[in-house]
């Protein structure tokens, strides 16, 4: 096969080759029409092409080649020690960038494995891209696997999986089986995914909706949020309303609207929701905060419950030295000794020694040493131990008046 | 990641160049070049060469023969401290967040 060579800083006009390109450094090519290589094409160093560009293979070396047109390479596009930078479309089967790789057009590849910097000023479409430092583009990602080690800054996405060391910005779009981000991960636009994995600050800037999420540090989302099961270790805040499974929160977390959930809410810390509260069972460490919580089986509060309409669940305990503000409804209360509660409301409500309450409703009451209500009304029995003390008379009726919730 | 001020930049610490670089080697799978760290981190080889020496020493790093040239990979270790890491970060972003004076009075369990 025949090799065309175009010396060193050489400046030449060229346009159908039949056989090899071999260009050496800082050579300025002008192109007839289109500069098409039916082999290889191999620069070492620098080089400028002054047009469109086609070829069998492409490789480079040293330097910086920028093809001031398309690229089309039949096979695979390869640097080592180089950039490319191609001003209009580029498509290959397969491109391995050892520096980076700078795109004006859309950009096609099965993959694309790029060791520094990946930019691109419109779409990029493959099945595998692996970036070593920063990903860039400002038109749709379509692939299947995206991996980077530094920082990824998108536009929309189509993508089935979604890796990244350090941290991610994309506008919105779907990404259906994983995000794994190991800094922080933020998206502008409604966002989808099958799961996420952040090891440090995830954040939704408008509404996103996707299976399990865990976040390490903080969790942030300004819109609707939906899921299945959120694990948070520091802080979480949804601005909207929440709907999922399971929530696990180690330190504080907060809802805007309401949260849904059709399992276990755990909090470590802190839960303020400022409308409804929907679940199966709670455990809260510290303060659980809501207009209203609504728990189909068992609650067990830590540190404090503050809600405006009422708390209820199948069964309620309330901790040592606790405190309650708002009603408390259940099939059975339990206030843990030296724990303060406004109106209780149960089939059973029973207060632990020196506990305090203002009213309680109940078939059955029963008060702890030194326990103190300001009103009992009762159906059935009321059991009253050694100091315990109802400040009005105590009212056996038959029937009680209407819980709330 | 903020420090202080609003909009002021945290400034990176030596932890951070580690991070990067582990995260970097990561992504190659066990073919990690000293040429693609460097510009996957945006370091030069030769200050590259001392933080993989280092990283090597400590076991968050493992180094074998490919075609002839060392290649690296992350250790189990090496995920671990890339784990615990972003995880601190989160934590400490967590708390540059401004205090709730309720947050303060709550128990934890």
């Amino acid at each position: 096969m025949t090799e065309t060579r175009v010396p060193r800083g050489g400046k030449v006009r060229l346009g159908v080759l039949d056989g090899d390109l071999r260009v050496e450094r800082d050579a300025d090519i002008e192109v007839d029409g289109k500069l098409a290589v039916s082999g290889r094409a191999r620069f070492d160093g620098d080089a400028d092409v002054r047009g469109n560009m086609e070829c069998g293979s492409f490789r480079s070396e040293d330097g910086t080649v920028r093809v001031r047109g398309d690229l089309f390479v039949h096979e695979d596009l390869e640097t080592r020690d180089g950039a490319v930078e191609v001003d209009g479309e580029l498509k290959a089967r397969r491109v391995d960038a050892d520096r980076g790789l700078t795109v004006g057009g859309p950009a096609t590849a099965d993959q694309f494995e790029v060791g520094g910097r990946l930019e691109g000023a419109q779409t990029l479409t493959a099945q595998k891209v692996s970036v070593g430092g920063k990903f860039r583009l400002a038109g749709k990602l379509k692939a299947e696997s995206v991996e980077a080690g530094g920082s990824v800054d998108l536009k929309e996405v189509e993508l089935e999986t979604l890796e990244v060391g350090g941290v991610v910005h994309l506008a919105g779009g779907v990404v259906r089986r994983s995000v794994e981000v190991g800094g922080t991960f933020s998206s502008d636009a409604p966002f989808e995914f099958g799961e996420i994995e952040v090891g440090g600050i995830a954040q939704f800037h408008a509404a996103a909706k996707g299976g399990n999420i865990e976040a390490g540090g903080m969790m942030t989302a300004d819109g609707d949020l939906t899921f299945d099961d959120l694990e948070v270790g520091g802080l979480g805040t949804i601005g909207g309303n929440g709907q999922g499974r399971n929530v696990e929160v180690g330190g504080k977390f907060s809802v805007r609207g309401s949260l849904d959930l059709s399992g276990k809410l755990e909090v470590g810390g802190q839960i303020s929701v400022g409308e409804a509260l929907t679940g199966t069972t709670v455990e809260i460490g510290g303060k659980i905060e809501a207009r209203r919580a609504v728990f189909t089986s068992t609650a067990e509060i830590g540190g404090a419950v503050a809600t405006r309409e009422g708390f209820k669940a199948a069964r309620i305990t309330l901790g040592r030295k606790s405190r309650a503000s708002g009603p408390l409804v259940g099939g059975a209360v339990e206030i843990d000794t030296k724990a303060q509660a406004e109106d209780l409301y149960g089939d059973t409500v029973e207060l632990g020694d020196k506990a305090e309450a203002r009213r309680v409703f109940a078939r059955r009451v029963i008060l702890g040493e030194g326990a103190s209500a300001d009103q009992v009304v009762y159906t059935d029995t009321l059991e009253l131990k050694s100091g315990a003390t109802v400040r009005s008379a105590p009212q056996k009726v038959a029937t009680l008046p209407t819980f709330p919730l | 990641m903020q420090n202080g001020s609003p909009g002021t930049p945290r400034r990176r610490e030596v932890s951070d160049l580690y991070a990067t670089v582990l995260e970097v080697v990561k992504r190659y799978h066990g073919a990690a070049r000293i040429t693609r760290i460097s510009y996957g981190a945006g370091m030069p080889v030769d200050r590259l060469r001392n933080f993989v020496d280092r990283l090597l020493a400590l076991g968050l790093l493992k180094s074998e023969e490919l075609d002839g040239r060392p290649a690296y990979d992350l250790t189990p270790r090496g995920q671990e401290f890339l784990d615990t890491y972003w995880k601190m970060r989160g934590y400490i972003e967590v708390f540059d967040q401004p205090a709730d004076p309720d947050e303060r009075s709550s128990r934890r369990r």
